[in-house]
C-alpha cells in the first residue's frame, strides 16, 4: 500500500474526529412543549416544595417534597415538624420509590373465575361494591361488612368510621403488625392509662433499653435518634450512659456502651431484681410508706442472687446496673420491643414501669402527655376475632386499605383460609401485595404523596398532607371512593355525606379543628399556615399518674417457650431498620441498602452464633430448614456473634410471594414459624415464644454484602477515645513537610466534619444520596461482583472480643483530598482539584481507565461497568416511571464512566446562585449536602474551611479530630471526630 | 503516489463525515420546520417585542422557557379579530391549538448536552445579550442555530469576562 503506520494514524485521526461528531449529532430532534396555561407560581427550572406527612410507618414524620415541573424529585424532613425536625430515615427517603414504583396498580382491577385480573372502569368497580353493600343492607346484614386499615387519625379515620356506621357496621380495625399491646396493657395495669407515653431520651442521663430498638423501628425512631444523640453528646465533662438488654445485638444495641445478652424472656426478672436492690439499699425516691412496703414485698421473691440464675447474668451486673440506674437521675428504662414479646410480655412491661417509678422517672423522662396515637390500634386478639368471624361466615364484604395481613400475621392464625371464605374482598392498595393478590376487586388508592389527608402521630401534632403532584395513574383517593359509594347508596345515607370530594370533607374537619385550637384566627389563614408548615402543633401538658392498686397483683411468670425438639434454639424475629414489617420491600433503594448489622443486601437470612453453628455443622451460606411447632422455612445461615449462642434471629419483611419485581422471592417470611395463640394479658402476637430446630438441607445460597472485613486490622479507620482522656490536653497537629506548594483556594475551601460519637449507623444518608444524585441500583449479582454504586457507605467495624463487642460506624465518602491520589493518575484530566477544594469528576472527559479508583486509598470511586442509564439496556436501573424521580441537576452517568461523591456540588452551586441573587456571600450552614440534610443525629456538618468561624472549621479544631489514613498525607477535606467511650467499668 | 493516496483517503473520510453532519444537523440544529411558521423577524424585528416578554423566565430561572399558548393568545385574541384571516394561517393554527387545548410541539433548535449546567438567569442578569448565543433572531423568519454554542465559545467568553472557567462551573 505504501502508507506507513504514522501516516495512517494521522488520517484516521481526522476521519475519526468527524465520525465522532456524527455520533453526537445523530439523536432525534427534541420537542419543546410549552404549557397551555402556565400554573401560577410555577417557573420551569425552579423547584417548588410541598409539606406533607410521611406515611410509611406510624411515626408520622413531617416531610417536604421537592418538585420540579410537577414531578416529585426528593423528599426531605420538615424542619418545622416537632417529631423529626427536618430529618428522615432511610425508609422515609425511599417513599418516592413507592410513588414511582413500576409495579404500582394503575387502574381498578377485577378478578375473573380463573383468578386472572382484568382492568375495569371506576364506575363499574364502584358499582359492584355499591350494589353488594345495598344488597346486604336490604337483607339486614350490613353488619357483615368489615374494614381493615393501618393506623389512621384525623379526616380519613373519621370518614371511614362514619361511613361504616352509616352503613350499619362497626367492624372496623386499625391494624399494625407491631401494635405495642403489652406496653399499653402494662401502662393500664401500672398507671391506669391505656396509653403510650412520651419518652424523653434527651433528658435522661442513664438509658436502659429492654429490647426496645428505638433507633430502628420502635415507636418513633427519627425522633428518638435525635434525643439519643443529644443525650450522648459531650457536655460538662460527661456523656449519657446507655445499656441494652436483649438477645440480639441490634443496631440499637450496637450503639450501647454495653450489650447485655440476657436469656430471652427474663427481662422482667432483671427489672424486679434491680428494684429489689434499689429498695433494699434505699436508693429510691421518697415514696409513700405503704406503697414502699407493698413494692418491697412485691419484689421480695426476686433477690439478685436468684435473678442472676434466671437471667444468666452475673450477680454483680444486677447490683451495678441497679445502683447506676438509681444514681444517674433522671434515668430511663424502655421496654416493649419485639425482643420482649413472649408469654410474659405484659408483666415484664409492668416490671419496667415500676423500675422507672421507684427512681422517680415517671413524670420526668416518662410523661403521660403527649401520648402516642399508636394506642388506638387494634390488638392481635381483635384480629383473631375478625378471623373467627370470617370463618363463621359473618363477614360478607372485607375492605382492606393499605394493609397486608396475609404477610404480616402469623400464618398459624389462619387468615389465608378465612380470607377465602369472604365472598367479596375489596382492596384499596396501591400495590399487588399478598393480601391484595387474593382480592376480588382492587380499587387502587393514590400513594400518600398524591393525596390530601392528615395524621397525628401523637397528641398536639396535627400533620397536614397535601398532594405534592398530580396522580400518576388512574387511581382514586380512598376517601373519594367512599364518598362516591355513599352517594350511590340509598338517599338516607347519601344525604349524610354531602361532600363532593374528600378534600371538602377534610376542609370541614379542619374548620372544626381551627375553632377548637385557634378560634381567633380566620380559617383561611389557619389553613394556609398549616399547609405551609405542614400542620399545626400545640403544647400538651403531661398529666401526673399514680400507681394503680392493680399493679400489686403482678405475678411475673417464667416465659414459656414452645419447642419441637430437645435441643431447640430460641427464635427471635425482628422488624429491621430497612424493611420494618415488609411494607417497603418493593423499593429497590432499600433492597440494595446493606443491613446495618450484617451488611447483607437483597436477601433474608437466619443469624446464628458460630458456636451453635459449629455444633450443628452449619457454615456461612448453608441453606437450613428452620422448623418450629407451627411451620418451616428455608433460609441461608449467617454466622455472627451478634446473637446469644442459644438464639437464632430472622429479620421480618422479606420473603414476599407477591408485591412486585423487587420484593418477590427474597428469602422466606418467618411469620410461618410463629404461634397463633395471643399473649394472655395484652392479646399480642407472641413473637419471642418458640424454639426452633435448624437442619442443613445440603443446598447453598450466596449471601452478598458490599462490606469488607469486620475488623480494622490495625488501620485505625474508625477511632474512639475514652471519656476520661477527653478533657486532657491534646497535642497540636504536626503537619508533615510538603514537597509541593499547597493548593490555592481563593474564595472557599469546602469541607466536612463527621462526628462518630453521633453517627448511629442508620444509613439514611445512603438513601438520601441515591435520591439526590441519581445513583443506580445494580442488583444482587452486581453487588456480589463488587460493583455497588453507592457514593457514601457506612463502614461497620467490631472491636474487642466476640463476647463483648464494641461496634463502630464510620460514614465513608470521597474525602476530597488536597493531595488526592486519584488526580495525578488521570490521563485525561477528568478528575482534578477545583479552586474551591473539591475533587471534581468531569464525566464527559472520563475515558474509563479506572487508574483513579485503583489509586484511591478510601475506595470511594464507582465505575459504570454497565449501561445503567439507557432504557434499552438490560441493566437499566430506572424503569419507567422510576426515572421520573431523577434529579435534573445531576447527570445520569453512562457506561464506562467513573463517578463518586461530589459534596452535592449542585447544592453548592444553587446556594452560590441564591447568594448572587441577593448580593451576599454564601452563609455558613446554607449548603447542606443530601447526606447531612437527612442525618437524624446531625453527625455530618458541611461548610467552608476558609472561614475560621464556620461550624465545620470549629469542628476541624475539636480535640477529638482525626483524619482517616492520615499517614498517607492525602490531606482530606473531611475531619472525623472520634467516638467517645464511656467508662463502663464504673457501672 | 503515496501523498495522493493519503489525500484521497482524507478527502473521502472528511466528505463522508461532513455529509452526515450536514444531513443530521439539518434535522436538528438548523432551520427546522416548526408546527407553526412562527417568525421572530415579525415579532422581535418588526414589532420590537423584547425577548424577555415571551421568554420571561430567562431572567428568573436556569430555563428560559417557551411562552405558553395562553401568552401567545393574550395578544392574538385581540389582534386577529379585525384582520384578514386568509393571510394568517399561522394564527389560525395557533387558535386551533388553543381551542383543542393542546400545547404546540415546538422543535428544539438550541440544545446543550445533559451534562452541562447552564443558567439563563445568571447570564441575563449579567446583561449578556441574547444574540451573543442565539444570533440575530430578529432577522430570522425561521430560527436557525447560527451561533455554535460549544465549549470553545463558552470558555472564550468566560475568559474574556474573567468568569470562572473551572470545569464544575458548567459541567455537572
Amino acid at each position: 500500500m505504501g502508507i506507513d503506520r504514522r501516516a495512517f494514524l494521522k488520517v484516521i485521526g481526522v476521519g475519526g474526529a468527524t465520525t465522532a461528531l456524527v455520533g453526537c449529532g445523530a439523536e432525534p430532534p427534541e420537542k419543546l412543549i410549552p404549557y397551555l396555561i402556565p400554573p401560577e407560581e410555577l417557573i420551569p427550572g425552579m423547584a417548588s416544595w410541598y409539606a406533607t406527612v410521611c406515611r410509611e410507618c406510624p411515626a408520622g414524620c413531617g416531610m417536604l417534597v421537592k418538585t420540579l415541573e410537577g414531578r416529585a424529585i426528593k423528599g426531605e424532613g420538615n424542619l418545622a415538624h416537632p417529631v423529626n425536625q427536618g430529618r428522615l430515615c432511610a425508609r422515609g427517603q425511599a417513599s418516592l420509590q413507592g410513588l414511582y414504583n413500576p409495579d404500582r396498580i394503575r387502574e381498578p382491577l377485577s378478578r375473573d373465575q380463573n383468578g386472572h385480573l382484568h382492568s375495569i372502569s371506576w364506575d363499574e368497580a364502584e358499582g359492584r361494591v355499591a350494589s353488594r353493600l345495598a344488597d346486604l343492607r336490604r337483607k339486614g346484614k350490613a353488619d357483615r361488612v368489615a374494614f381493615l386499615t393501618p393506623l389512621l387519625s384525623g379526616g380519613l379515620d373519621r370518614l371511614i368510621d362514619t361511613w361504616l356506621s352509616a352503613l350499619g357496621s362497626r367492624r372496623r380495625l386499625r391494624y399494625e403488625p407491631f401494635a405495642y399491646e403489652p406496653l399499653r396493657t402494662a401502662n393500664r395495669i401500672t398507671f391506669g392509662r391505656d396509653a403510650i407515653p412520651a419518652y424523653d431520651l434527651e433528658g435522661a442521663k442513664f438509658l436502659l433499653s429492654f429490647g426496645a430498638d428505638f433507633l430502628e423501628t420502635w415507636i418513633s425512631p427519627v425522633a428518638y435518634a435525635r434525643g439519643f444523640a443529644a443525650m450522648r453528646a459531650y457536655q460538662d465533662g460527661r456523656i449519657g450512659t446507655f445499656f441494652y438488654v436483649g438477645p440480639r445485638l441490634s443496631l440499637t444495641a450496637a450503639n450501647a456502651d454495653r450489650w447485655i445478652p440476657i436469656k430471652p424472656g427474663t427481662e422482667g426478672f432483671l427489672a424486679l431484681g434491680m428494684i429489689h436492690v434499689i429498695l433494699g439499699e434505699g436508693l429510691e425516691v421518697p415514696l409513700p410508706q405503704e406503697e414502699r412496703e407493698r413494692l418491697k414485698s412485691l419484689v421480695k421473691p426476686y433477690p439478685p442472687e436468684r435473678v442472676a440464675i434466671r437471667t444468666e447474668l452475673p450477680e454483680g451486673t444486677i447490683f451495678r446496673l441497679a445502683r447506676a440506674f438509681a444514681r444517674e437521675k433522671p434515668s430511663l428504662a424502655l421496654g416493649g420491643g419485639v425482643a420482649m414479646t413472649g408469654s410474659n410480655a405484659t408483666s415484664t412491661c409492668v416490671a419496667i414501669n415500676l423500675l422507672n417509678y421507684v427512681v422517680g422517672n415517671v413524670g420526668k423522662t416518662v410523661r403521660f402527655g403527649p401520648n402516642v396515637t399508636l394506642a388506638n390500634l387494634a390488638t392481635y386478639r381483635d384480629m383473631l376475632s375478625l378471623i373467627d368471624a370470617m370463618n363463621g361466615d359473618k363477614v360478607e364484604v372485607l375492605l382492606l386499605y393499605s394493609t397486608n395481613p396475609l404477610f404480616t400475621l402469623p400464618q398459624a392464625a389462619g387468615f389465608r383460609e378465612a380470607l377465602r371464605k369472604v365472598p367479596l374482598v375489596v382492596s384499596f392498595s396501591s400495590f399487588l401485595d399478598e393480601t391484595t393478590a387474593e382480592a376480588h376487586l382492587i380499587l387502587p388508592d393514590h400513594t400518600f404523596l398524591e393525596s390530601w389527608g392528615d395524621y397525628s402521630p401523637r397528641e398536639g401534632i396535627y400533620g397536614l398532607m397535601q398532594p405534592v403532584m398530580r396522580p400518576l395513574f388512574q387511581t382514586k383517593a380512598v376517601g373519594d371512593t367512599l364518598l362516591s359509594l355513599a352517594r350511590q347508596s340509598d338517599p338516607k345515607i347519601a344525604q349524610r355525606f354531602p361532600w363532593p370530594s374528600f378534600y371538602e370533607y377534610l376542609l370541614e374537619q379542619w374548620k372544626e379543628l381551627q375553632k377548637r385550637l385557634e378560634p381567633g384566627t380566620p380559617f383561611d389563614t389557619f389553613w394556609e399556615q398549616a399547609l405551609q408548615q405542614g400542620g399545626v402543633w400545640k403544647e400538651v401538658r403531661a398529666e401526673p399518674v399514680r400507681l394503680s392498686p392493680q399493679v400489686f397483683e403482678l405475678a411475673l411468670k417464667e416465659a414459656a417457650f414452645e419447642a419441637k425438639a430437645e435441643q431447640a434454639l430460641y427464635l427471635h424475629c425482628y422488624p429491621s431498620l430497612i424493611h420494618f414489617d415488609g411494607r417497603m420491600a418493593n423499593r429497590p433503594w432499600l433492597q440494595e441498602l446493606p443491613d446495618p448489622m450484617t451488611q447483607i443486601v437483597w436477601d433474608n437470612w437466619v443469624e446464628i452464633h458460630p458456636e451453635a453453628a459449629g455444633r450443628l455443622g452449619i457454615v456461612e451460606g448453608d441453606v437450613v430448614t428452620v422448623a418450629s411447632p407451627y411451620g418451616e422455612v428455608e433460609l441461608p445461615a449467617h454466622l455472627s456473634g451478634g446473637v446469644r449462642p442459644d438464639v437464632v434471629a430472622i429479620p421480618v419483611g422479606q420473603g414476599h410471594t407477591a408485591f412486585g419485581r423487587y420484593a418477590e422471592k427474597r428469602g422466606a417470611n418467618p411469620m410461618a414459624l410463629l404461634p397463633s395463640k395471643p399473649e394472655p394479658l395484652a392479646g399480642s402476637v407472641m413473637v419471642l415464644s418458640i424454639k426452633v430446630t435448624l437442619t442443613r438441607t445440603g443446598k447453598r445460597h450466596q449471601l452478598v454484602s458490599p462490606a469488607g472485613s469486620d475488623r480494622q486490622q490495625g488501620r485505625e479507620i474508625a477511632q474512639a477515645m475514652p471519656l476520661s482522656q477527653l478533657g486532657e490536653h491534646t497535642e497540636e497537629d504536626h503537619a508533615p513537610k510538603q514537597i509541593y506548594p499547597p493548593h490555592d483556594h481563593p474564595e472557599h475551601r469546602w469541607g466536612m466534619a463527621i462526628d462518630l460519637n453521633a453517627c448511629i449507623g442508620c444509613e439514611a444518608c445512603i438513601v438520601a444520596c441515591y435520591a439526590e444524585n441519581n445513583v443506580p441500583v445494580v442488583g444482587k449479582e452486581r453487588v456480589q461482583e463488587g460493583r455497588w454504586m453507592a457514593w457514601i457507605r457506612i463502614e461497620r467495624y467490631v472491636e474487642g472480643e466476640l463476647e463483648r463487642p464494641e461496634t463502630r460506624f464510620l460514614p465513608m465518602l470521597c474525602q476530597h483530598c488536597d493531595h488526592a491520589p486519584c488526580e495525578p493518575v488521570c490521563p485525561v484530566y477528568a478528575t482534578y482539584h477545583t479552586p474551591e477544594g473539591l475533587n471534581a469528576q468531569v464525566y464527559n472527559r472520563c475515558v474509563g481507565v479506572r487508574y483513579c479508583s485503583n489509586n484511591c486509598p478510601y475506595k470511594v470511586r464507582r465505575f459504570n461497568w454497565f449501561e445503567y442509564s439507557d432504557p434499552k439496556s438490560k441493566q437499566y436501573a430506572f424503569p419507567e416511571p422510576l426515572n421520573w424521580q431523577l434529579n435534573p441537576d445531576v447527570t445520569v452517568r453512562g457506561k464506562g464512566v467513573m463517578e463518586k461523591c461530589t459534596f452535592c456540588v449542585q447544592r453548592i452551586q444553587a446556594a452560590k446562585d441564591r447568594g448572587k441573587d441577593e448580593g451576599r456571600p454564601v452563609r455558613d450552614g446554607e449548603i447542606i449536602p443530601a447526606c447531612a440534610q437527612t442525618c437524624p443525629t446531625q453527625a455530618i456538618v458541611f461548610g467552608d474551611l476558609k472561614d475560621p468561624n464556620s461550624r465545620v472549621s470549629k469542628l476541624a479544631r475539636d480535640p477529638r479530630r482525626y483524619r482517616v489514613l492520615e499517614h498517607l498525607n492525602t490531606q482530606p477535606a473531611i475531619t472525623y471526630l472520634k467516638k467517645i467511650k464511656q467508662d463502663t467499668e464504673q457501672v | 503516489m503515496k501523498g495522493v493516496r493519503i489525500v484521497v483517503i482524507v478527502v473521502l473520510l472528511v466528505a463522508a463525515g461532513v455529509g452526515v453532519i450536514f444531513l443530521t444537523a439539518s434535522g436538528r440544529g438548523n432551520a427546522v420546520e416548526q408546527p407553526i411558521a412562527f417568525s421572530h423577524k415579525i415579532h422581535a424585528g418588526q414589532n420590537q417585542i423584547p425577548c424577555l416578554y415571551c421568554h420571561a423566565n430567562a431572567r428568573r430561572s436556569a430555563v428560559a422557557g417557551i411562552p405558553s399558548v395562553q401568552r401567545c393568545m393574550s395578544c392574538h385574541r385581540s389582534l386577529t379579530a379585525d384582520k384578514d384571516k386568509a393571510d394568517k394561517p399561522g394564527i389560525e393554527k395557533l387558535k386551533e391549538y388553543w381551542e383543542k387545548e393542546e400545547p404546540i410541539p415546538w422543535v428544539r433548535v438550541y440544545d446543550q448536552p445533559d451534562f452541562v449546567r447552564f443558567s439563563h438567569k445568571r447570564h441575563v442578569l449579567k446583561e449578556i445579550a441574547c444574540e451573543a448565543c442565539h444570533g440575530p433572531v430578529e432577522t430570522m423568519d425561521q430560527i436557525e442555530a447560527v451561533v455554535v454554542v460549544n465549549m470553545d465559545r463558552c470558555v472564550s467568553c468566560h475568559m474574556e469576562r474573567r468568569a470562572s472557567i473551572d470545569c464544575w462551573t458548567c459541567h455537572k
